[in-house]
């Protein structure tokens, strides 16, 4: 048996190096620059204690109207995106689900293809079809509608372009949740006249309540991380209302060349991520303890 | 009389996916198509057919080895991508057998440390880890390109989770008869994963593929970029204006990820997909 834990620490070993160099050191150096006066051209120019995470919230610091307005933004795609990426996603998968067996690996796939798509080819083809001189859409319709250029089209077009790109996903995880319902409960159902909303009340939704929770915990995270569809089809515009939190935390280490408060942008982001994470989890939780409350109080 | 009327609902609902599936082609479409159009066409036109069927985007991005090279970039992505997916394969399945089989000390720990891991968001680690890099003089080389995608727990989580549920008898017969541990893992443990182990890869190679932050910030000459990097700088760059060349260079974007997607989605849609669900 010493021989076996030999041989494990060995097998581990390599996962063991990669951890450390590049998710510990990168995640303690970058504990560390948050609290020290840190550029990409000087390095570090000593200790400021906790300036750099006052800066984010003083209203005299430039950095701070910046993140605050980042953050807003964020949140708004995050409360755009979400339901719409799980409802959509939830609806596709019944969709595929109540289809002929020979044609749901045909339909699953074209719905799930999208994924496949990088974010900058995304954004690519986006810009061109919205685009409001030349663009696809635009040489459709009657009236002209400068999407890029102004709100809420702005935003309405990220959230469509993320749709299109990521739903697919999700609907996966949704079917596969399906697939692993007890198909004797919509048989027992069924033989009681149950029709379809019914069964999805009482069958479907609680059967896949787990999933839900994951599913939408992955999207508000992935929400939170808008990045590429908004640097590269709306450039953050128009003026600034689409600028992410991401972008403004490139901005500041790149162009600002401010690696400190970079750092403490994206730990105050990573906290803000957790805690949202927590909170729906939380939530989920709650309402399935409700539920069976009143489920057990039912005669 | 029921049969009947399940023929309608059958038919409704394949009607309604139809639409659907369309409305989800119409961005592929429109990219192929707007490919073989001329620059006037392509910005006058309110159909996806071309009129006139053109090559003259594909001839002028191919013969723009400076702007855009790119046989260049889908070699360096080849590059990225193999290395990067074959890496965190091995170095995720041998962690999630030494944690799910062998008597590793402080296991449960471990873990614990694994599943916190996870939870913390990745931008956390992007910038220290860029500015590290670029202190080591790494930049513009293939290294941070690759290697930073093998920290990634969740890979672990992925195959422990599978390994723990399959039974192990196979591999205490092989024991028994004195096969060393490397042999029962490859011989083995990695035939009988074999589904996570597709999974795991195809997620691994679509997030490396796409992954546009990290490789635009570790990467600044035109010779080393990544396909997914390179239509950025394009989309960026002069080329815009011109969305017919524009979706020329797009299609050697999302082909290569598009076919191998068609040739592997089957092996994803299955169980093991729930990570973390647990």
């Amino acid at each position: 048996m010493k021989k076996e834990k030999r041989f494990s620490i060995l097998f581990f070993m390599p996962f063991m190096v990669c951890f450390i160099l590049f998710w510990l050191i990168p995640f303690v150096y970058g504990c560390y620059m948050s609290v020290n006066k840190v550029s990409l051209t000087k390095g570090n120019v000593g200790f400021v204690g906790l300036s750099n995470y006052l800066a984010l919230f003083n209203e005299a610091s430039m950095y701070a109207s910046e993140f605050i307005e980042a953050l807003k933004n964020t949140v708004l795609f995050v409360i755009i995106s979400v339901p719409l990426l799980v409802i959509t996603a939830f609806i596709l998968a019944l969709i595929i689900d109540n289809l002929p067996d020979k044609l749901k690996g045909f339909f699953r796939t074209i719905y799930f293809m999208s994924y496949a798509v990088s974010v900058t080819a995304v954004s690519a083809i986006f810009l061109w079809l919205f685009n409001g001189n030349g663009g696809f859409i635009n040489n459709i319709i009657a009236k002209p509608i400068s999407w890029l250029e102004s709100q809420p089209y702005a935003w309405i077009v990220l959230a469509i372009v993320t749709l299109w790109w990521t739903v697919g996903y999700n609907m996966i995880l949704f079917i596969n949740g399906l697939n692993s319902i007890d198909g004797a409960l919509y048989e027992a159902a069924s033989v009681d006249g149950a029709n379809f909303l019914t069964r999805l009340r009482y069958i479907t939704l609680p059967g896949l309540k787990n999933v839900m929770t994951y599913v939408t915990l992955m999207s508000i995270i992935s929400s939170f991380n808008l990045y590429g569809q908004s640097s590269l089809i709306t450039k953050g515009g128009p003026s600034q209302s689409t600028r992410s939190l991401i972008m403004v935390i490139y901005d500041t280490i790149l162009q600002k060349n401010n690696l400190g408060v970079g750092s403490a942008m994206s730990i105050v982001m990573g906290i803000i991520v957790m805690a949202f994470a927590l909170c729906q989890q939380y939530l989920a939780k709650e309402k399935k303890d409700l539920m069976e409350v009143n489920g057990s109080e039912k005669p | 009389m029921k049969s009947h009327k399940k023929k309608l609902r059958n038919m409704v609902i394949v009607i309604i996916a139809s639409i659907i599936a369309y409305l989800f082609l119409i961005p592929l479409l429109y990219m192929i198509f707007t490919s073989f159009k001329s620059l006037s066409e392509s910005i006058s036109s309110s159909e996806l057919l071309p009129n006139l069927w053109t090559l003259e985007n594909y001839f002028s991005i191919f013969a723009d080895t400076t702007t855009s090279p790119i046989i260049r970039w889908l070699l360096n992505t080849a590059i990225v991508t193999g290395v990067g997916t074959l890496l965190v394969v091995i170095v995720d399945s041998l962690a999630a057998y030494a944690l799910a089989r062998l008597q590793l000390p402080g296991k449960r720990k471990i873990l614990l440390i694994i599943v916190w891991v996870m939870t913390i968001p990745g931008i956390v680690t992007v910038f220290p880890s860029f500015y590290l890099f670029k202190n080591l003089n790494m930049i513009n080389t293939f290294i941070p390109l690759v290697v930073p995608y093998t920290a990634n727990a969740m890979g672990v989580y992925l195959i422990y989770n599978f390994l723990i549920d399959f039974p192990k008898s196979l591999e205490e017969a092989a024991m028994v008869d004195g096969a060393s541990l490397f042999r029962i893992y490859r011989e083995i443990v990695i035939p009988c994963i074999k589904p996570v182990i597709l999974t795991l890869a195809f997620i691994t190679f679509l997030s490396i593929y796409n992954d546009y932050l990290w490789p635009s910030l570790v990467v600044s000459i035109n010779q080393m970029k990544t396909m997914t990097v390179g239509i950025a700088s394009l989309v960026l760059g002069s080329n815009f204006v011109n969305p017919g060349l524009m979706m020329a260079s797009t299609v050697f974007a999302v082909l290569p990820a598009l076919i191998l997607f068609l040739l592997l989605n089957k092996y994803i849609v299955r169980e093991d997909i729930h990570v973390g669900i647990k």
